[in-house]
């Protein structure tokens, strides 16, 4: 580890950090552009040039989060007096909160997409992970007949664009009431990232020696406590690099969304960009939702990042 | 502690026999280590012994029970593998706690248990370590701990020290005989190492080709070899085989090495049924083939051809006719090649095998 570097080599890995840091910095500027836009007000938000300094505030989740409509004229000011603080940026912004007839707050559709999204994906997630775990598992351990044959029909579900079975599916979701559910988008994404947890996971389950497993049986536990206790903590580091890409992909997912769902169960995906249209196209909404979008994604690879570091490479770095 | 008995017993992969026809029968408290080259079957055997494979025909009996169709987790037999399979995310204590909490042992029974073997194994400092931060023969320790410490009714190693190097492979020889001796449990040991076989075990089983050769203790198999593959694995070095013809009758018969212009006289006591003119195979250890420099009787003129110095001893090679046969003698009792010296061969050290079968002509005693 403590190899004396030359003078040159020294210089070449200050160069290799720098061309890193420059890399990363382009690659985060539209991470930039969404997180500041998410901050700024509405007429900064399309200046041209850009505006870079300005004062962040929070009146673009204020109107993410609730229902508005215009204001014809300006409200009366005792009302605005009397307002909550976050209700006058709304109305600063031209725009009055809707409330019903009892004078509640009518929230936006963002929230509940919101946790639509986290349902789903969690759900399907989880069954696809544990699901593919397992198949790999039985790939992996035992000689299955047709073998071959079976792990290529796994990977084949993944070679037709999804879009293209979209409206067949819908229209058999439609016969069975599977549209607009929760559990139809559960069912559609964990199908869809079956296959490829049944492979990666294949992968790294074929990397951990059988010697582990047949210690634990003669140490006097049974197959599935082997598993449990022996092949499950060995595969953490696969079984989170996968969870990550099927959380991901099912956290993304938008055709099949759009499609499926359109209220009880739809997503966040299709619910954002459909703001757009809705009222004048107010892109400090659109980037607050964006930026609201991005954080569990974030916050789940954070977590797991210790596992991945290694998960990342498929195995390949495993003594 | 536990006898263990295979009876008749078969073990097919697809097409292919890895284990013919094995009888088998291990004694309570036996130290039994199956030799043999790699692919000979020697582990399937112990697998199937421990339930990691399941046989196609035969019985397998752990104290007179028959196992053959139970789990291994239900054989109560400890298995010490060659590449120690120590769990990674394991500590070392847990790693030996691991078999105790299958049987749900209490909290302070589980820890006494594991600090005693811990101490009996010389490693109670590493208990909190990672086996990743081990070393090789340490590694083998807690495998061998793990393996111990619930008191198996057997204990089967996989050529538990094959992946250590060589002074560690005498160390830890020496401590797997001690614990062996000071707690007495029935052990099956496979190796592909003879001098391992030789040193630890009580018998030793030869096998070959899925077949097992002989069953005896090491000087039996050392002295008594049953056949030609038991004569040459067994030993170092290895025992020289050659072509002989026999002729005369009567009390004493000439033994013709390699075509040679003369023989040697051997007693026909040494050679059993076989008959002048049989063709057979001479088995006889370098040290069995004495070198003079001087005539005496019954020896024959030869020229060494190669000469290896060990140390202790040389080993010299020297030509009889068609054949070459390799003598053990002290260091630097032949100079160089070429010089001429007479051979004799020690006729109770001889050996006479059955060049179709493969058989030693001395039978089973």
């Amino acid at each position: 580890m403590a190899a004396v570097r030359t003078p040159r080599e020294i210089f070449l890995n200050r160069v290799a950090i720098a061309a890193v840091m420059v890399v990363l910095l382009i690659m985060l500027v539209p991470i930039y552009w969404i997180g500041s836009t998410a901050f700024k007000p509405r007429n900064l938000a399309t200046t041209i040039p850009p505006t870079v300094f300005f004062q962040p505030e929070v009146s673009p989740f204020v109107k993410l989060m609730t229902k508005r409509s215009q204001l014809r004229k300006p409200v009366e000011q005792e009302v605005y007096d009397a307002a909550p603080w976050w209700e006058k940026m709304v109305l600063d912004g031209g725009e009055k909160v809707v409330r019903t007839g009892k004078g509640k707050i009518r929230p936006s559709g963002y929230g509940q997409r919101f946790t639509n999204s986290l349902i789903v994906s969690i759900i399907s997630t989880f069954l696809a992970v544990s699901m593919g775990t397992l198949t790999a598992y039985g790939f992996s351990r035992f000689k299955v007949k047709g073998e071959d044959d079976w792990l290529f029909f796994i990977l084949s579900t993944r070679m037709l664009p999804p879009v293209v079975v979209a409206i067949p599916m819908y229209l058999m979701y439609r016969v069975v009431g599977l549209n607009d559910s929760h559990l139809g988008l559960i069912i559609l994404y964990t199908a869809f990232n079956l296959s490829f947890s049944v492979w990666i996971m294949k992968g790294f389950i074929d990397e951990i020696p059988r010697e582990y497993e047949e210690a634990a049986l003669v140490d006097g536990y049974t197959r599935i406590q082997a598993f449990f206790k022996i092949v499950l903590p060995e595969a953490m580091t696969g079984i989170a690099a996968t969870a990550v890409f099927c959380f991901i992909t099912a956290w993304n997912e938008y055709a099949f969304a759009l499609i499926m769902t359109n209220r009880r169960a739809q997503t966040a995906p299709p619910y954002i960009p459909s703001q757009v249209g809705s009222g004048l196209p107010d892109w400090t909404v659109i980037a607050a939702g964006t930026f609201l979008f991005l954080l569990p994604v974030a916050i789940f690879t954070f977590l797991l990042r210790n596992h991945l570091l290694r998960g990342m490479s498929f195995g390949a770095i495993r003594k | 502690m536990a006898q263990i008995e295979l009876r008749n017993v078969q073990k097919f992969f697809g097409a292919v026999q890895v284990i013919k026809d094995m009888n088998l029968t291990i004694e309570d408290g036996e130290f039994v280590v199956m030799l043999g080259q790699s692919g000979c079957g020697k582990t399937t055997t112990l697998r199937a012994i421990a339930g990691l494979e399941t046989v196609t025909s035969g019985e397998i009996l752990i104290d007179g029970k028959e196992v053959q169709n139970e789990k291994a987790a239900d054989r109560d037999i400890a298995f010490v593998f060659q590449s120690f399979s120590l769990y990674p995310h394991m500590t070392v204590y847990e790693n030996i706690a691991f078999p105790l909490r299958a049987v749900g042992m209490s909290n302070s029974e589980r820890d006494k248990a594991v600090k005693e073997v811990a101490e009996i194994l010389r490693i109670p400092n590493l208990l909190k370590r990672r086996p990743s931060a081990l070393s090789g023969g340490d590694m083998q320790r807690v495998a061998i701990g793990r393996a111990l410490v619930r008191r198996p009714k057997a204990l089967l190693m996989d050529e538990p020290i094959g992946a250590l190097d060589a002074k560690l492979r005498e160390e830890m020889r020496a401590e797997i005989k001690r614990l062996h001796i000071s707690r007495g449990s029935t052990s099956v040991y496979v190796t592909h190492d003879q001098i391992e076989a030789m040193s630890l075990a009580d018998r030793i089983v030869i096998m070959h080709d899925g077949v097992l050769q002989q069953i005896g203790a090491p000087e039996e198999v050392y002295l008594k070899p049953a056949n030609l593959f038991v004569a040459q694995f067994v030993g170092s070095p290895v025992m020289n085989v050659a072509d002989v013809s026999v002729s005369g009758n009567g009390g004493d018969v000439s033994v013709v090495v390699g075509k040679a212009d003369a023989g040697f006289a051997f007693p026909q006591s040494t050679l059993g049924n076989a008959k002048a003119g049989h063709e057979l195979s001479l088995g006889i250890r370098p040290e069995a083939v004495l070198l003079s420099h001087d005539k005496s009787d019954g020896a024959i003129e030869v020229k060494s051809t190669n000469i290896e110095p060990l140390g202790s001893h040389d080993i010299v090679d020297v030509q009889i006719g068609s054949e070459v046969l390799r003598a053990r003698t002290e260091s630097g009792f032949v100079s160089g090649e070429g010089q001429t010296v007479w051979v004799n061969l020690d006729p109770t050290q001889a050996h006479f095998f059955d060049r179709a079968s493969g058989l030693s002509l001395r039978g089973h005693e």
